[in-house]
């Protein structure tokens, strides 16, 4: 099947020849790994996207979900699909062996991932489940770890998350779901909790709900909330699934897309008979939450990259067979050939600006997944920190940037289309719909930004930061000595400066308790930070390119970019490097530029002036 | 039941395949190989009448050194062992591949020996009815249904015909080759490939075997298929079939 998914020569460039990840391959957790099991796994995975996967990206679209006496039905085309997802064991890619999953690095299983993230309204399912499972996995008791797991990691039963209520959203602290203790040490709950994905599906004949509420007494706010699961059905001491629990799906959210997803409104214990047990400790239920949030953000954030993709290999075929207008050497001629419109300079302007948005963004994840792995296997305790963090800095950002520039990707796809792209007879419009969640949920991108700027940065007194600024700088000296990425790694290092003084304006402001202005500026600073550090990955990679090409040419090696496809794509990768260095860092400099006024017109506007 | 599956290392269908220079050959490198499609269709068969009626699954590939991961890809899907005879370098036309594939199938043994109707790269579709001669045993091609007869040793296949369905009893050992709607591949698990990783696969050359390696048949030429030209729109019925008399000379 033609592959309109991922840039698999880009996907192997990154994992292979840049990040190197073949380095995790010696340590005792991965002995089994090489790169040639790698690469056979990412063959395999891109069979299923393309011959099964993608083609119900539309059908699911189109069918949606319906709810009907209490159940809910997914798209009919789901099951066959989710299925063969589970019986390959792709849904426990990256759960621990322990746990009777894969185990395999965060990273592999971020790459294959991106295969089918491009029909999100699919993968909600299994990835959420896969969320359940890993907080399952780190905090459950043995009995509710051999009661849940081997059901939810087979895919045999789902799993979701039930933060969201009515009244709280970005603010998880203001939950009102009461937990009622009972004699024998269970729960019960009431309550109701809203936009929750995959609350209810016929995929499965269970579903395992986590449940963030509020222990009878507990204090307000999020130091007092605690984290249930809640089965769909309740399992016996045998396994069997027994009574129906206590909850109703009140209805099904109508929305701008992802049609295939279920987003229920869920009331929990309408008869006071809501069975729910512990997971972990009492009031620890915010803390849990974020331990397995990093996963949830990235997974997020890749929903930005495979969107990206996706809409950016469609783009570029429609662009190469859409026949208009004439080249720019015979414009005046009414006579002359119509040309594909790849061949015009500002089609080629959005292109180019997909593809390196695309790739950058790719080499955020991805790099932020192998710190998770870094982390994870380091040899010792100050290594890990370092690794650490990369990680704590860098999610928020994959999380905010990759879905923002994913978005605008597909927008750009559409563009590229032109009237195709707006009706749907194409997919670009639904990429564009599809796409326009990944910045709301899992933690607003506003949300996001407040956490980069008002967690991340002061983390460990600034190390975190700090680190991360060294890293790059470190880096950086070694792609000016490369006179193809010179210039590039130079403009780089002047907008990294730029991440500096930001901070340090805003901590000045902070010191001085205007508090205000990082609150207002937290945005555009994130924006900053995520252009720099992918400015930053995208030389890396130039610089690996630069050093592919000569090494073929002092081997011999023709290099036309016509015959040659590795020539070819490292060429592209120079181009790209260099686009983005020249027309998107610059951003960088009038993003600064606000923050250093510190200018407050947006909280000096009287409401009544928001007219 | 001890079952062979012969499985061709081709060039992925959805590559744009190159001539070289020299006119005989296409352009290898950065190619992307799979295993022949028709071919994974025998493997997917010869799984499933093993996890009936138990026994062993082999999978044999005549080919480049590369070709090894072909049979790890159908080692993945859950055959149980490989046996990769080497070419490197040899030009292999069918005659070749048959005696190459008739010496592993005697030093085997086998009950069935399953491949697919044609290969989609040379399309020849010769070598199972050369190698069916060859080991005088019988052959039933372009299987539509395989399935084994009791305990007597003998496989029924349905075959697709023009205009219907003709059905054949044959006796074993056999030769079956695979057509397109025998039945739909399984995709490799990641549980698979880590174990495909630790099967064995059996690496020979042609000399070892003692098949003689000069080809019968040269490919004198290859040429790439002219460029499609563009369409146009036409205003009426009228004009369609115009072109289509006077231009296009197809009615
Ligand atoms: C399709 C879909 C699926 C979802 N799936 C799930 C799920 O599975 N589980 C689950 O629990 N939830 C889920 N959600 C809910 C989602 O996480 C929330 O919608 C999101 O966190 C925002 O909350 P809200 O909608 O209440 O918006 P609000 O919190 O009301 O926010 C509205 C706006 O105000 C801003 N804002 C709010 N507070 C602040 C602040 N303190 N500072 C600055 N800006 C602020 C926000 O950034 C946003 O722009 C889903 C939502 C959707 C639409």
């Amino acid at each position: 099947m033609p592959n309109f998914i991922v840039q698999e020569r880009d996907q192997r460039f990154l994992l292979f020849e840049v990040l190197n990840v073949q380095s995790l391959f010696s340590h005792p957790k991965f002995s089994e790994l090489s790169e040639d099991v790698a690469s056979m796994v990412l063959d395999e995975a891109q069979k299923l996207a393309t011959e099964v996967v993608y083609p119900t990206l539309s059908t699911g679209d189109k069918e949606g979900c319906r709810l009907e006496n209490g159940q809910v039905y997914v798209p009919k085309a789901f099951h066959a699909c989710y299925r063969a997802y589970c019986e390959a064991a792709w849904n426990s890619i990256d759960i621990s062996k322990e746990a009777g999953g894969q185990g395999f690095p965060r990273i592999l299983g971020t790459a294959v991932r991106e295969w089918f993230s491009h029909n999100f309204a699919f993968l909600s399912y299994p990835d959420l489940t896969q969320g359940a499972s890993h907080l399952i996995d780190g905090f459950g008791s043995e009995e509710q770890k051999n009661k849940y797991l081997p059901g939810m990691v087979s895919g045999k039963w789902a799993g979701t998350m039930c933060l969201t209520e009515p009244q709280a959203g970005s603010d998880v602290g203001a939950l009102t779901t009461k937990a009622i203790r009972q004699p024998d040490g269970t729960f019960r709950i009431k309550g109701t909790k809203v936009f929750i994905t995959g609350g209810d599906h016929d995929l499965t004949e269970n579903i395992i709900h986590p449940v963030l509420a509020r222990i009878e007494g507990d204090p307000a706010g999020t130091k007092g909330i605690s984290l249930f699961l809640v089965p769909k059905f309740l399992v016996n001491k045998d396994g069997t699934l027994g009574n129906r629990n206590d909850f109703e799906i009140g209805k099904i959210e109508e929305k701008l897309g992802i049609h295939g997803s279920s987003t229920c409104l869920i009331n929990f214990g309408d008869n006071g008979e809501c069975y729910a047990e512990l997971l972990g400790n009492e009031r620890e239920g915010m803390k849990i939450m974020f331990l397995m949030m990093n996963g949830a953000r990235l997974s997020v954030g890749m929903q930005g990259v495979a969107s990206a993709s996706a809409a950016y290999l469609h783009a570029l075929q429609y662009a190469k067979e859409r026949l208009q207008g004439t080249s720019i050497e015979r414009f005046k001629d009414p006579t002359a050939p119509r040309v594909p419109i790849i061949e015009h300079p500002d089609v080629r302007r959005m292109l180019l600006w997909m593809k390196s948005h695309a790739e950058a963004i790719r080499a955020l994840l991805y790099f932020t997944s192998f710190c998770l792995d870094k982390w994870e296997t380091a040899a010792s305790e100050e290594e890990g920190e370092s690794w650490r963090g990369l990680v704590e800095i860098l999610t928020p950002v994959c999380k905010a940037f990759a879905s923002e520039a994913g978005f605008q990707v597909a927008d750009m796809a559409v563009q590229v289309y032109g009237g195709a792209g707006y009706t749907q007879d194409y997919p670009a419009e639904q990429l564009l719909r599809d796409s326009r969640i990944a910045p709301i949920y899992e933690g607003t991108n506003g949300i996001q930004a407040l956490d980069l700027v008002g967690r991340k940065l002061a983390m460990k007194s600034g190390a975190y930061f700090r680190g991360l600024l060294e890293h790059m700088g470190q880096s950086l000296g070694e792609f000016e000595e490369t006179p193809a990425t010179a210039e590039i790694a130079k403009a780089v290092r002047k907008a990294l400066g730029r991440i500096e003084e930001a901070a340090f304006i805003f901590m000045q402001a902070s010191a001085e308790g205007r508090l205000v202005v990082p609150l207002s500026y937290a945005h555009p600073f994130l924006r900053m930070f995520g252009t720099v550090v992918c400015a930053w990955l995208l030389t890396w990679e130039a610089a690996v390119a630069a050093k592919k090409l000569e090494e073929a040419k002092s081997a011999g090696k023709a290099l036309e970019v016509g015959e040659d496809k590795e020539a070819a794509f490292y060429q592209g990768k120079l181009l790209s490097a260099r686009y983005f260095a020249t027309n998107v860092l610059p951003q960088v400099e009038a993003l600064f530029q606000g923050i250093q006024s510190q200018d407050l017109s947006m909280v000096e506007m009287h409401e009544e002036s928001f007219a | 039941m001890k079952l062979l599956v012969a499985v061709k290392r081709v060039p992925d269908p959805e590559a744009k395949i190159r001539v070289k220079p020299d006119g005989n050959s296409i352009v290898t490198e950065q190619l992307k190989f799979v295993i022949n499609p028709f071919d994974e269709i025998a493997v997917e068969e010869a799984l499933r009448i093993k996890e009936k009626l138990g026994g062993e699954v082999v999978v044999l590939s005549i080919g480049p050194s590369e070709a090894a991961e072909q049979v790890r890809t159908a080692l993945a899907m859950g055959a149980d062992r490989g046996v990769l005879v080497k070419t490197d370098g040899a030009y292999a036309d069918p005659g070749i591949i048959a005696r190459a594939l008739a010496e592993v199938a005697k030093q085997e043994g086998f009950d069935v020996l399953l491949m697919g109707k044609q290969a989609v790269d040379t399309d020849y579709g010769q070598t199972c009815g050369m190698l069916a001669q060859i080991l005088g045993v019988p052959c039933a091609s372009f299987a539509y249904k395989v399935e084994v007869e009791g305990e007597s040793k003998r496989l029924v296949v349905v075959r697709e015909v023009d205009g219907g369905l003709e059905t054949k009893l044959i006796g074993m050992p056999c030769i079956v080759t695979a057509d397109l709607r025998l039945n739909e591949p399984r995709y490799a698990s990641l549980p698979g490939i880590m174990k495909a990783k630790k099967k064995e696969i059996r690496q020979i050359s042609l000399e070892e075997l003692g098949v003689e390696v000069t080809p019968k048949l040269r490919v004198e030429s290859l040429e790439e298929p002219p460029k499609r030209q563009g369409g146009r729109k036409v205003g009426s019925v009228e004009e369609l079939v115009r072109a289509l008399h006077d231009e296009a000379k197809v009615i």
